[in-house]
């Protein structure tokens, strides 16, 4: 073993036969006494040890010759730099394997080097017999190169490589004390070995790479191409191709690609658990109330209260909770809106990255819908909560986008006629339009990133079961005119939103879909529809919820709510969230009633303004733990009367902004840490080449990222107009 | 004395320096550790500890003894302690840093002073023990012996 391994190395020679033997280690600790006694262990292992006692001098040796080093190992508590950020760095920089070590060896503590990208975590004191093992580690890696340079041809390589691998033991560092070998270590390795694609996507030999913004379009441009390929079939070199986007580079869509994957499965993970909850959905008329989830921060706000309580919570749950599925919230108390934004703007960040641009629609269009983006609202990893347990950091997906009528996707911008113009982008589940009776997306598929687009002319029901939607990162959209849209769960629990156009569906219930519960907007304009049981929808978080229903006789978009955080922050928090819920028709039923008329005033301690115009945009933002509710009567958002309204418990403080009518833009926010103006821009975000799982945000430097990746972006200008008819 | 007494007084000293919890299992692995190629090892480790030691002692009475006490920064020594202590085994120091980390999160002065005292006490008892334990080492050398290893 060696000769494989050898040959990608620039010294390969004297590594070739001997490896593990003088593998470069770099070891960084401000603790002389552990420097001196880790130091030794290493040599004794025999590997080639270079120390250094502070951060910064570690990260300029390492900048001046990347091949130095094989493998890093660095403490966390450094007075000079944080380990999380060199480890952060050194991933972004130069792509080396990065073990940490601490005498701290709590749980969040340990998350927190799992999601910054550290491929393993020491406990102190270390332990000769953990550190034999960790060659592993700088081998795993290359041979993931490898793999990857397989798949763009040579196949030989990557076979001589796996056969190394195969050889050697992929356990993880042995040792009987209390440390080491962690569990979703080696799960994360396990799923990265399952994972096609490689995971390194960069040559730790290759120069500096230069950091590329993920916008909406190239994101969308990204999810065409995978979606064209194939899921498993989708590798960096051909979504390259076929993205064809000068100066992109393989490693950028490869490393874009990973944090998909990644993203992906977790949503399925999600996307389960949303599975088990019962779809009722629809016509339930769910009381709004939501039960105030430990967890939750926000409750989708019912709007018809069509989600009935489990469902609700469930998705709430589903949503807000697991620390570890990442991508909703923050855990409990946790102010859906993390951070604030970076730079002040609204930016919501969240510690999951989950952000989503919405794009509100214009009351006045309804058949638009606002496409948004789910932009990772600044995904702040480490703060709060759980510091490790920012699970998802980033990984928004897509928006997603509401196919119109016609089964093609439309670009976002939806067209006048159709109430959704939005793209579906589905990276897995369509659902072929069709005049179906129903449609049923049973377990959306689109759990994933994708948006489920259930474009269904005259579907009768279409029933989005289970979330099918965007559970994750994409909408759900279920456009047409779809007699009944049940979504039930899907809600685009995450990220995405989900929209409903349904141009004449009588009924949408979007049960408790938590529409987009989390950083989604759900739309839910229905043009004539009968009643629009947005009960749900979501957007609890991030998104805005807009529910423009032209002339549905009853809109009941309880609760477009649109919890969102993006906005601006007012004095901590921030908020926003806007749901435009342009109703021209009577519609509005009790519930909505404040929507529609637009004076809410959110609950939200941070007070905010209550929408003068009828048409409302409507910001609800939730303050922050408060929960507030819709009103359903008139108007008025507000604690009390809020009948089947779903708490929304606002984390943090939201302020509510109202837009003006006028505004033709959606807020859509696009997460990104930076700031959601309120109108919606598409930051541009950097992708970090790190996992998604990366929360942390820095500003300035070259650190920076906002929280995860951005996908998709808000769209701005036009989308989601929806005119009325 | 002759050899094999001074020999068998360095083993009973450790092994009361082990069942008295001042020593713990890492020590052991530092005395593995050296060998010809490293034959002072053990002792430039504990050397490195006790400077280090002492300089994180007096920073934190330093500190604990201010107005306004920065918590944080007492924390961020008392960790770095606890860590060089683990390293070279000193087990009580450890423990005591433990307790101490407890009452910096709590923010509580009056505990963390108690803490400091203790551990200050845990320190120079188990530096105390240390160079006991190398003088003996030295007397087995002197008189022409090696020293015998527990494992």
């Amino acid at each position: 073993m060696g000769t494989g391994f050898a040959n990608s190395k620039i010294e390969s020679e004297r590594v070739s036969d001997k490896f593990p033997v003088g593998m470069k280690i770099l070891l960084v600790d401000d603790d002389v006494t552990c420097l001196t006694v880790v130091k030794r262990m290493l040599l004794i292992c025999q590997y080639d040890v270079t120390v250094c006692a502070e951060a910064t001098s570690a990260l300029s040796l390492l900048r001046e010759n990347k091949s130095a080093f094989d493998l890093i190992i660095s403490d966390v508590h450094m007075p000079d730099m944080d380990g999380f950020r060199l480890l952060e760095l050194v991933g972004l920089e130069m792509d080396l394997p990065v073990i940490m070590m601490s005498s701290d060896t709590r749980f969040d503590v340990v998350m927190k080097g799992v999601s910054h990208g550290a491929c393993d975590f020491l406990s102190k004191p270390v332990r000769m017999e953990e550190l034999q093992n960790i060659w592993q580690h700088v081998v795993r890696r290359k041979w993931f190169e490898n793999k990857e340079i397989e798949r763009s041809g040579s196949v030989e390589e990557s076979e001589h490589n796996r056969h190394i691998i195969d050889d050697s033991e992929y356990t993880s560092t042995v040792n009987d004390g209390p440390d080491s070998s962690w569990k979703y270590q080696k799960k994360k390795r396990d799923s990265k070995e399952d994972d096609d694609t490689e995971l390194d996507s960069v040559d730790p030999t290759s120069s500096k790479k230069p950091r590329v913004v993920w916008s909406v379009e190239l994101h969308q441009q990204f999810v065409n191409a995978v979606n064209q390929l194939g899921i498993d079939k989708a590798v960096p070199k051909r979504i390259l191709e076929l993205m064809n986007v000068p100066g992109l580079t393989r490693e950028n869509v490869a490393s874009h690609l990973q944090k998909f994957r990644l993203y992906l499965k977790r949503l399925s993970g999600v996307a389960q658990q949303q599975n088990s909850f019962s779809n009722t959905l629809c016509g339930a008329s769910s009381n709004a109330k939501l039960g105030q989830l430990g967890r939750l921060d926000f409750q989708t706000m019912a709007v018809s209260g069509q989600i009935s309580p489990q469902t609700l919570a469930a998705l709430q749950d589903e949503l807000l909770g697991r620390p570890s599925r990442s991508l909703t919230m923050p855990s409990m108390n946790q102010p859906v809106v993390q951070q604030a934004l970076v730079q002040g703007n609204s930016c919501v960040s969240f510690e999951r990255g989950i952000t989503f641009g919405q794009p509100l629609l214009k009351g006045q269009e309804l058949s638009s819908f606002p496409v948004w983006s789910s932009n990772n609202l600044g995904v702040v990893g480490s703060s709060n909560n759980l510091g490790g347990l920012d699970a998802s950091q980033n990984s928004n997906m897509l928006m997603a986008m509401l196919p119109l009528p016609q089964p093609q996707p439309h670009s976002r911008t939806i067209s006048s006629e159709s109430n959704h113009a939005i793209n579906v982008q589905p990276s897995c589940l369509v659902a072929p339009t069709k005049p179906s009776d129903n449609f049923q997306v049973a377990v959306n598929p689109m759990l994933n990133h994708d948006s489920v687009a259930v474009p269904t002319q005259s579907s009768g029901s279409y029933q989005a079961g289970n979330a099918i939607a965007p559970m994750t990162q994409d909408s759900v959209v279920v456009p047409q005119s779809s007699t009944s849209m049940k979504m039930e769960k899907n809600d685009v629990k995450n990220l995405r939103s989900t929209i409903l156009p349904s141009q004449s569906y009588t009924s949408i219930s979007l049960g408790n879909n938590p529409g987009l519960v989390n950083y989604g907007s759900v739309t839910i304009p229905c043009q004539q529809a009968n009643k629009s049981q947005s009960d749900k929808t979501f957007l609890m978080n991030h998104n805005s919820l807009v529910v423009p229903s032209q002339s549905s006789s009853t809109l009941k978009t309880q609760r477009d709510v649109l919890v969102n955080h993006n906005s601006t922050r007012n004095k901590d928090s921030t908020h926003f969230n806007y749901i435009r819920l342009p109703t021209k028709s009577n519609v509005v039923t009790s519930s909505m009633a404040q929507i529609l008329d637009g004076d809410f005033h959110n609950l939200a301690t941070a007070g905010y303004l209550a929408p003068e115009t009828n048409t409302s945009d409507i910001l609800l933002s939730t303050g922050s733990n408060t929960s507030w509710q819709l009103a359903s009567s008139k108007g008025i958002i507000g604690q009390s009367n809020v009948h089947d309204f779903c708490n929304v418990q606002a984390t943090d403080t939201m302020s509510v902004i109202l837009s003006d009518k006028g505004e033709g833009k959606n807020l859509g926010f696009v997460g990104k840490g930076t700031c959601l103006p309120s109108r919606f821009a598409v930051d541009d975000i950097e992708s970090p080449t790190n996992e998604l799982t990366n929360g942390i945000t820095y500003t300035g430097d070259d650190a920076y990222f906002l929280n995860q990746d951005v996908y998709g972006a808000l769209q701005s200008g036009p989308c989601a107009t929806t005119s009325y008819k | 004395m002759e050899i094999g007494k001074l020999q068998r007084r360095y083993l009973d000293f450790t092994s009361t320096l082990f069942h008295e919890g001042f020593l713990d299992n890492q020590f052991t692995q530092l005395q593995q550790l050296q060998d010809e190629s490293s034959p002072e090892f053990v002792l430039e480790v504990v050397t490195l500890f006790f400077e280090d030691s002492e300089k994180l002692l007096d920073e934190l009475s330093r500190t604990l003894d201010q107005q306004a006490v920065d918590f944080k920064k007492v924390d961020a020594h008392v960790h770095q302690l606890k860590g060089s202590s683990a390293s070279i085994g000193a087990q009580r120091v450890k423990n005591v840093c433990v307790a101490f980390r407890n009452f910096c999160e709590e923010m509580n002065q009056e505990g963390c002073l108690r803490c400091l005292r203790q551990v200050r006490n845990e320190y120079f008892l188990v530096k105390n023990k240390l160079e006991t334990l190398f003088a003996l080492e030295q007397q087995i050398v002197a008189a022409g012996g090696s020293v015998p290893m527990m494992w």
